[in-house]
């Protein structure tokens, strides 16, 4: 066996550019699934169960069903009735699959804050929705950011599931450059050590936001 | 809802779950091994070993499950690894869980009041027989139970199997979509399968988290 | 606005509460005149958190009326939206210090002093500074200004929860046991402050089981059990002779041992 990673040199552009895709993939499913998972958390919390039965329901499929499944569901399925481009339904699977995931963990640590504190707010004369926004949200965010750090950390891993459907993010620009230089080797390795990479920077700013956030619980 | 579509497409979607069954459940087999190996190696008195067992860890956790996958699928043949769809499934699975496993594993020994350990030491037992009579027994209900989250975990990445042509749950399931055109209908039934799979896991990790800590009062 | 100078600060009317099958309080009346200082003692489950925390309206009342400044508190009359504006209002008016502290740990000590000024009366964040600092100097926590909760001692939590309370320029002040959960020598530091707020005539209602603390600040004091107001009277009548035995039984238990850092109500 010999290793030429010469292609990979080749088309490092192509991987420069699948990179820069995968990281605003990222970026963009990692503030809507914990904006989304905010807000789907607050209404399951807070509303009549009309409301959030189908939204606790809808926490529950995406948790128990794969991410692989859900995107050609929305891929093949939406695909029949309204036409929408694969990045679209890419990221709002992804999106949609970690906003479930957020929501679940938003939704435990609202509860986990002690009802001391909505009373030391409310004595001060703020009201439900105040307390809510003030006191209760900011420091159930805080308590979340472990957890939520982790799931932000799996997420990227996903990212390359994206692939699948077409997306051309750094998995399936990768894809291509193989199929023209036949070294599948070489680039699947190279994709590992970046992703190991990102990874590696990803935990790292994990644990120093954890850091801060741990002198404000 | 088309309901004897529903019916038509149930034997193939049963018999693909199947397959999704059976590569989870070797792929756990095989997983558990490799994760007490590496736990064993992570305990080693020699530095390197130790070293090796942590960076092979940190490497399978920090990559994506699915490029895992297609390396040795796609690139394994570049260094003799020839496998074919089902066993590199399984393989990369067994591999990918028992580094989550070992770290799992670890967690629920650590958790063991080091004071036990102590005590079992001081009784004469090797580190070994502490291991077995003393730490393990009282680390089984939360090994059990973390080890079960990632078999879950291990039922739902079967799943990106379907990539390299296993024809698991989710491998039917988008070639039912493409064929029937009634993407809610197999999706509704083979989500359903992976529900009653996961449920079925979850049922059986407390029958085995109860019969652990039968004799612990907590 | 103030009323007339006559009117007491704090008025009770056969306040009753229930919890459950369980009756708590059993017809409370009370007037706190203002600038005055009202304690009131009593064995765990007498009642005295729960009326306490009634004027407060954190617990909502059965029967009776209670009057801040001549304004009712308490309004069955009002119903969703309608009474939380009133309420809100009216917890504007009054300042709340808790057993348990209940500071906001994802805010600094500033920030937990700043917060209700800035939103509640729409106060300029420069203003907001200077009052907030101004409240933490009271309290003797200047220096501990941009620091978070977590790294502050029991005593100095229980400081910065009453700045916090006066930073709404609060009509009465509120004390829930408010040096129960500490450790026995962070006790003083609080009761300090306490004392400074006593001596700029404060009308302050303390909940408390430091008797040796009631009897030095307070202006009149209540002894309650099992839901009712046993004896009330001036501390010193109060502590030395009291006409009851129930007081009398209450007095010995507890006036040996006055530092009680585990007590609950």
């Amino acid at each position: 066996m010999e290793f030429d990673f010469s292609p990979v040199i080749t088309y490092f552009p192509t991987l420069v550019k699948g990179i820069g895709a995968t990281l605003l993939i990222g970026l963009v499913v990692g503030i809507m699934s914990i904006i989304g998972g905010q807000i789907v958390a607050v209404i399951t919390l807070y509303t009549k169960k009309v409301v959030n039965w189908p939204l606790r329901f809808f926490i529950w499929l995406f948790m128990t069903t794969p991410l692989l499944l859900q995107l050609y569901f929305l891929y093949f399925g939406l695909g029949q009735w309204i036409l929408i481009p694969a990045i679209v339904v890419g990221v709002l699977g992804l999106g949609f699959h970690y906003m479930a995931y957020n929501a679940d963990i938003f939704i435990a640590t609202i509860k986990s804050v002690s009802s001391g504190q909505y009373e030391a707010s409310r004595s001060l004369g703020f009201g439900h929705l105040a307390t809510l926004f003030y006191i209760i949200l900011p420091q159930a965010l805080y308590r979340a950011i472990p957890q939520l750090g982790n799931n932000m950390i799996i997420m990227v891993k996903d990212i390359s599931v994206l692939s699948a459907i077409g997306i051309a993010e750094l998995v399936y620009l990768s894809q291509y450059a193989i199929s023209v230089t036949f070294r599948p080797f070489e680039f699947y390795i190279t994709i590992a050590v970046i992703y190991y990479l990102i990874n590696i920077l990803m935990e790292t700013g994990q644990s120093w936001v954890e850091r801060r956030a741990a002198t404000r619980r | 809802m088309d309901i004897n579509l529903m019916i038509e497409i149930m034997p193939l979607l049963v018999k693909a779950a199947w397959v999704t069954i059976d590569i989870s459940v070797r792929a756990l087999f095989f997983g558990f091994f490799i994760a007490s190996a590496l736990v064993a190696l992570r305990s080693s008195r020699t530095p390197p070993v130790r070293w090796l067992a942590r960076s092979y860890i940190s490497v399978v956790r920090g990559t994506p499950y699915f490029v895992q996958l297609l390396l040795v699928f796609y690139g394994g043949p570049a260094v003799g690894l020839r496998l074919d769809p089902f066993t590199c499934g399984v393989v990369v699975g067994a591999f990918n869980i028992g580094a989550y496993m070992s770290e799992a594993i670890r967690g629920a020994i650590i958790s063991v009041d080091s004071g036990q350990n102590e005590a079992s030491r001081s009784l004469g037992f090797g580190r070994f027989a502490t291991l077995q009579h003393i730490v393990l027994p009282q680390a089984a209900g939360l090994m059990i139970r973390s080890v079960g989250v990632l078999a879950i975990i291990l039922v739902k990445n079967s799943s990106l199997v379907s990539i390299i042509s296993v024809v698991e749950l989710t491998y039917q399931a988008q070639r039912l979509i493409g064929s029937t055109y009634k993407p809610l209908e197999v999706f509704s039934l083979s989500a359903l399968m992976y529900i009653v799979i996961i449920y079925a896991v979850m049922g059986i990790v407390e029958l085995l988290y109860r019969r652990a800590t039968r004799y612990t009062y907590l | 606005m103030t009323q007339a100078t006559n009117t007491p600060m704090v008025e009770l009317k056969g306040v009753k509460k229930r919890f459950g099958d369980l009756e708590v309080l059993k017809g409370i009346d009370l007037k706190v005149d203002r600038g005055k200082i009202i304690s009131i003692i009593g064995p765990s489950g007498s009642g005295k958190s729960t009326l306490l925390r009634s004027i407060n309206n954190l617990e909502v009342i059965d029967e009776g009326s209670i009057l801040l400044d001549g304004v009712q508190v308490n309004r069955p009359d009002l119903k969703g939206f309608a009474f939380e504006r009133h309420i809100n209002h009216i917890r504007q008016n009054m300042g709340m210090v808790f057993q348990h502290f209940n500071l906001f740990p994802h805010l600094s000590t500033l920030e937990n002093v700043t917060l209700a000024p800035r939103k509640l009366k729409g106060m300029d964040a420069r203003s907001a500074r200077e009052l907030g600092m101004e409240l933490l100097e009271r309290v003797g926590l200047v220096d501990k200004a941009s620091v978070y909760p977590s790294s502050l001692s029991g005593g100095q939590k229980q400081r910065v929860a009453i700045a916090r309370a006066l930073a709404m320029r609060p009509k009465v002040m509120l004390f829930d046991e408010a040096t129960s959960a500490l450790d026995p020598e962070l006790v003083e530091e609080v009761n300090q402050v306490m004392k400074s707020l006593a001596e700029e005539h404060m009308t302050m209602l303390i909940v408390t089981h430091e008797m040796g603390f009631a009897r030095d600040v307070s202006d009149w004091a209540m002894f309650m059990d099992g839901g009712v107001v046993v004896e009330e009277n001036t501390p010193d009548y109060l502590f030395s002779h009291p006409d009851e035995e129930r007081t009398r039984h209450f007095l010995r238990k507890h006036l040996g041992s006055q530092a009680q850092p585990q007590g609950q109500s």
